[in-house]
């Protein structure tokens, strides 16, 4: 019995020693993969304007110092009045930029050096995902619905969209409801480009989780960019909430459910005493 | 052949008084547990009438007995499929309102009210909620035909009656009822055994006695919705169901049953019949006119040495058979022709047998005086206050023939016993009535004793059980000898 229980509190302390040790190793990763987790589904460095501007020469732009309070919190800056810091926020369409976890003065400026380009990966890399720019056909559109829907399974092993999210009239019922309704994303994320990069790393903690070991390709991206671009031309703007639709679905569901049990029972027993003193009393009146 | 032996039972209709006491010794016996207050193993009821639980004659409603289908037997109420599709709700289960909600009455109020300008009256309360409730029925609510617009005139047994009989049924001038009291039939063929989904129902292969196993029981109540004469029973309180168990225990110490120990019109006889088990299939699912001839070639004569040989080589007790020789039941429903079964169309073979009542005789007023001689020595049979097919619908499966038959019989025999004693009657009339209704002499006097001047021991004959032996069949009695002292048959509770 005694080294049963030995073996138990061993084999729990290996596993809480293994999962605290998890995120110190992320902690000790190379500035480059940093960006590339965290910051290149806003940022290029020499791809162009995503969400967030193209940080090529950005240390040219503005002096280090500032920079490096800059990527510590954005939000303490814009609201400090700074005018650059407006400016960039006017570019983001109002969307502030997220405080960064674990963005020490050293980080910040391993960071910069990244991007100036000075040592370590090509600046290539940091261009952000290549997605073609051919315009979007039919088949990138159905290839994009079956991948949305899970009928094709995501290369990588990844969880269709569709058990999260909806997307315009997709699904009879529409998609799932943890994640945002997707129908209008390709413009608020900043069009082809933007979403693009942003599916290639998504930034929530969610999406993170779920798609860290299981990324998505760059054709899939491509074709679940087509079937979303073409759900945002192709929807109406509904002039009924998809709650109340689903409610009333449900009534009506419920309602068809009733009869479909009152017509498989109709010979069961009701009452008999009630039923034959009731007719008699109405009878007599 | 396959020879069997059960314990059966006659009520002589034309005796019975209704005073309920066999009900209320029954009650006091078995169903004053919590959970049993709403059963009544035992009833009387008030024909016309619905009964209890309201109606249940009424299959359409209840779904209770066997139909044939295609000419095979099939339950009404469920089948192997119907089981499974309706094992958490039964479509045709009465509901506690067709019973009747049992109540008591709140008597501490009686001693706990504050004073006041009046009395304190014990208001009724539920004995299953506990709630104060409205009483709108009992299990003889309809009782002496109490509330007839309402209950006597949705007897069942009233199809296939013309619309002036029913009138003239109700009519004041001309109204009738008589008892009918009602214990679990002990049937041949229980379609609450065939229902049961747990296989805890069983018929005692010894006596006949339907039983169910309280331990196997799941509380399914397929039987509840099975049996055709609702005298299967659930217990809210233990989740099981319940039936009448003829007094086992006592039948077993060489009593009667409580309900014919306690009966004042000594109206009931119990007695061993001999039966064929191996026609009750072919013999249940013959067409409704031939059920009555054929139940009756089920029972087989005791004193044939054919029978008694099968009897003997299916291991039937030689007491058993002796008793059999004895049975007062035998002589009612074979030899006599008189006990007919109840509602045979159910198809259960009900193993109670009812002698049906005579109607008050109906009279003539000429000149102030009341007349009711005719020359139709059997007129007032034909003319009777209850109708001949209300009487067939009730006993005779819908066939006239074995009720005109059994009636006829009686008034023959209560003519011959006034030429005997009162002397208004002249040996010509009796005995032309006698030879008119199939009857002999002999068979006149012994009908007349045996309803009349029966004993105790005329009424019972109780064969010895022979538990021991049945037993044996299921388990070695000296098993555990010299293995085990003193002990219990389930462990000693402890604790609290």
């Amino acid at each position: 019995m005694r080294s049963a229980w030995t073996l138990r509190i061993g084999l729990l302390a290996a596993i809480t020693c293994a999962c605290l040790g998890t995120p110190a190793a992320t902690q000790a990763q190379v500035p480059a993969d940093f960006f590339r987790q965290n910051c290149s589904m806003c940022h290029t460095v020499g791809g162009g304007h995503l969400i967030g501007p193209d940080l090529e020469g950005v240390t040219k732009r503005k002096d280090r110092a500032w920079l490096i309070k800059f990527l510590q919190s954005p939000k303490a800056v814009i609201d400090s009045g700074d005018p650059y810091a407006a400016q960039l926020l006017q570019d983001a369409h109002g969307l502030v930029m997220p405080n960064i976890g674990g963005m020490t003065p050293d980080l910040a400026s391993a960071l910069l050096d990244v991007i100036e380009g000075a040592p370590g990966p090509a600046k290539s890399e940091l261009a952000g995902v290549a997605i073609s720019d051919r315009p979007f056909t039919p088949s990138d559109i159905a290839l994009g619905e079956q991948l949305f829907r899970g009928e094709q399974r995501l290369a990588n092993g990844g969880p269709a969209c569709v058990s999260c999210h909806t997307l315009g009239t997709i699904g009879g019922l529409g998609g799932g409801r943890l994640g945002p309704d997707l129908t209008q994303v390709f413009d608020r994320l900043g069009g082809r480009k933007g979403l693009g990069a942003w599916l290639s790393a998504p930034p929530t903690q969610t999406m993170q989780s779920v798609f860290r070991n299981h990324a998505l390709q760059p054709d899939e991206i491509l074709s679940l960019l087509a079937v979303i671009d073409d759900a945002s031309n192709h929807s109406q703007p509904a002039n009924m909430s998809s709650l109340a639709k689903f409610v009333l679905f449900g009534f009506g569901g419920m309602l068809v459910g009733l009869a479909l049990l009152q017509l498989a029972w109709r010979g069961r027993f009701r009452s008999v005493r009630r039923t034959i003193v009731r007719a008699q009393v109405r009878g007599e009146q | 052949m396959n020879v069997r032996s059960q314990i059966s039972m006659v009520f002589h209709l034309d005796k019975c008084i209704g005073c309920h006491t066999c009900s209320i010794a029954c009650k006091n016996i078995w169903t004053d547990r919590k959970g049993t207050e709403y059963m009544w193993w035992n009833n009387v009821e008030t024909k016309p009438g619905t009964g209890f639980p309201t109606d249940w004659e009424d299959q359409e409603k209840y779904h209770g007995g066997w139909e044939l289908h295609d000419g095979k037997l099939r339950l009404k109420s469920t089948g192997k499929a119907k089981t499974l599709f309706n094992i958490y709700h039964n479509p045709s289960m009465p509901t506690m309102d067709d019973y009747y909600e049992p109540w008591t009455y709140d008597y501490q109020h009686l001693f706990t009210a504050p004073a006041g300008d009046d009395q304190p009256t014990a208001r009724p309360k539920s004995m299953v909620t506990g709630e104060l409730i409205n009483i709108e029925a009992g299990p003889n609510w309809d009782d002496d035909l109490g509330g007839s617009p309402i209950y006597a005139a949705n007897d069942p047994n009233l199809k296939g009656l013309s619309h002036d009989t029913q009138q003239q049924l109700m009519a004041v001038e001309r109204l009738v009822f008589f008892y009918f009291p009602r214990i679990c039939n002990h049937c041949l063929n229980p379609s609450c055994v065939a229902s049961c989904p747990s296989g805890a129902l069983y018929k005692r292969g010894e006596d006949g006695i339907v039983l169910v196993d309280q331990t196997r029981c799941r509380g399914w109540r397929a039987c509840v919705a099975a049996c055709p004469y609702k005298k299967m029973f659930f217990n809210w309180d233990t989740g099981k169901s319940e039936k009448c168990i003829l007094c086992f225990p006592r039948l077993e110490t060489g009593q009667a049953p409580a309900c014919f120990h306690s009966c004042v019109g000594r109206i009931r006889y119990l007695g061993v019949l001999l039966y064929d088990a191996s026609r009750i299939e072919e013999v249940a699912s013959l067409p409704s006119d031939k059920l009555i001839e054929g139940q009756r070639s089920l029972i087989l004569d005791p004193n044939d040495p054919e029978v008694i040989a099968a009897a003997r080589e299916n291991g039937v007790h030689e007491s058993v058979i002796e008793s059999a020789q004895k049975s007062p039941v035998y002589r009612f429903v074979k030899d006599w022709k008189l006990a007919l079964p109840p509602h045979l169309e159910y198809r259960t073979m009900p193993m109670l047998f009812y002698v049906p009542p005579m109607s008050p005789v109906m009279s003539n007023r000429t000149n102030g005086a009341i007349d009711h001689v005719s020359d139709d020595l059997f007129h007032d049979i034909e003319d009777a206050r209850v109708p001949m097919k209300f009487l067939a619908n009730l006993f005779g499966a819908g066939e006239e023939g074995p009720l005109r038959y059994a009636l006829r019989k009686q008034k023959a025999v209560r003519w011959y016993r006034r030429f005997k004693t009162v002397g208004d009657v002249d040996e010509k009339t009796a005995m032309r009535m006698l030879s008119e209704a199939d009857c002999s002499p002999e068979e006149a006097e012994a009908i007349y004793e045996l309803t009349s001047l029966c004993t105790f021991d005329d009424r019972f004959v109780i064969p010895p059980m022979h538990r021991e032996e049945a037993i044996q069949m299921m388990e070695d009695p000296l098993e555990h000898k010299k293995s085990v002292g003193f002990g219990f048959l389930s462990g000693p509770k402890r604790g609290m």
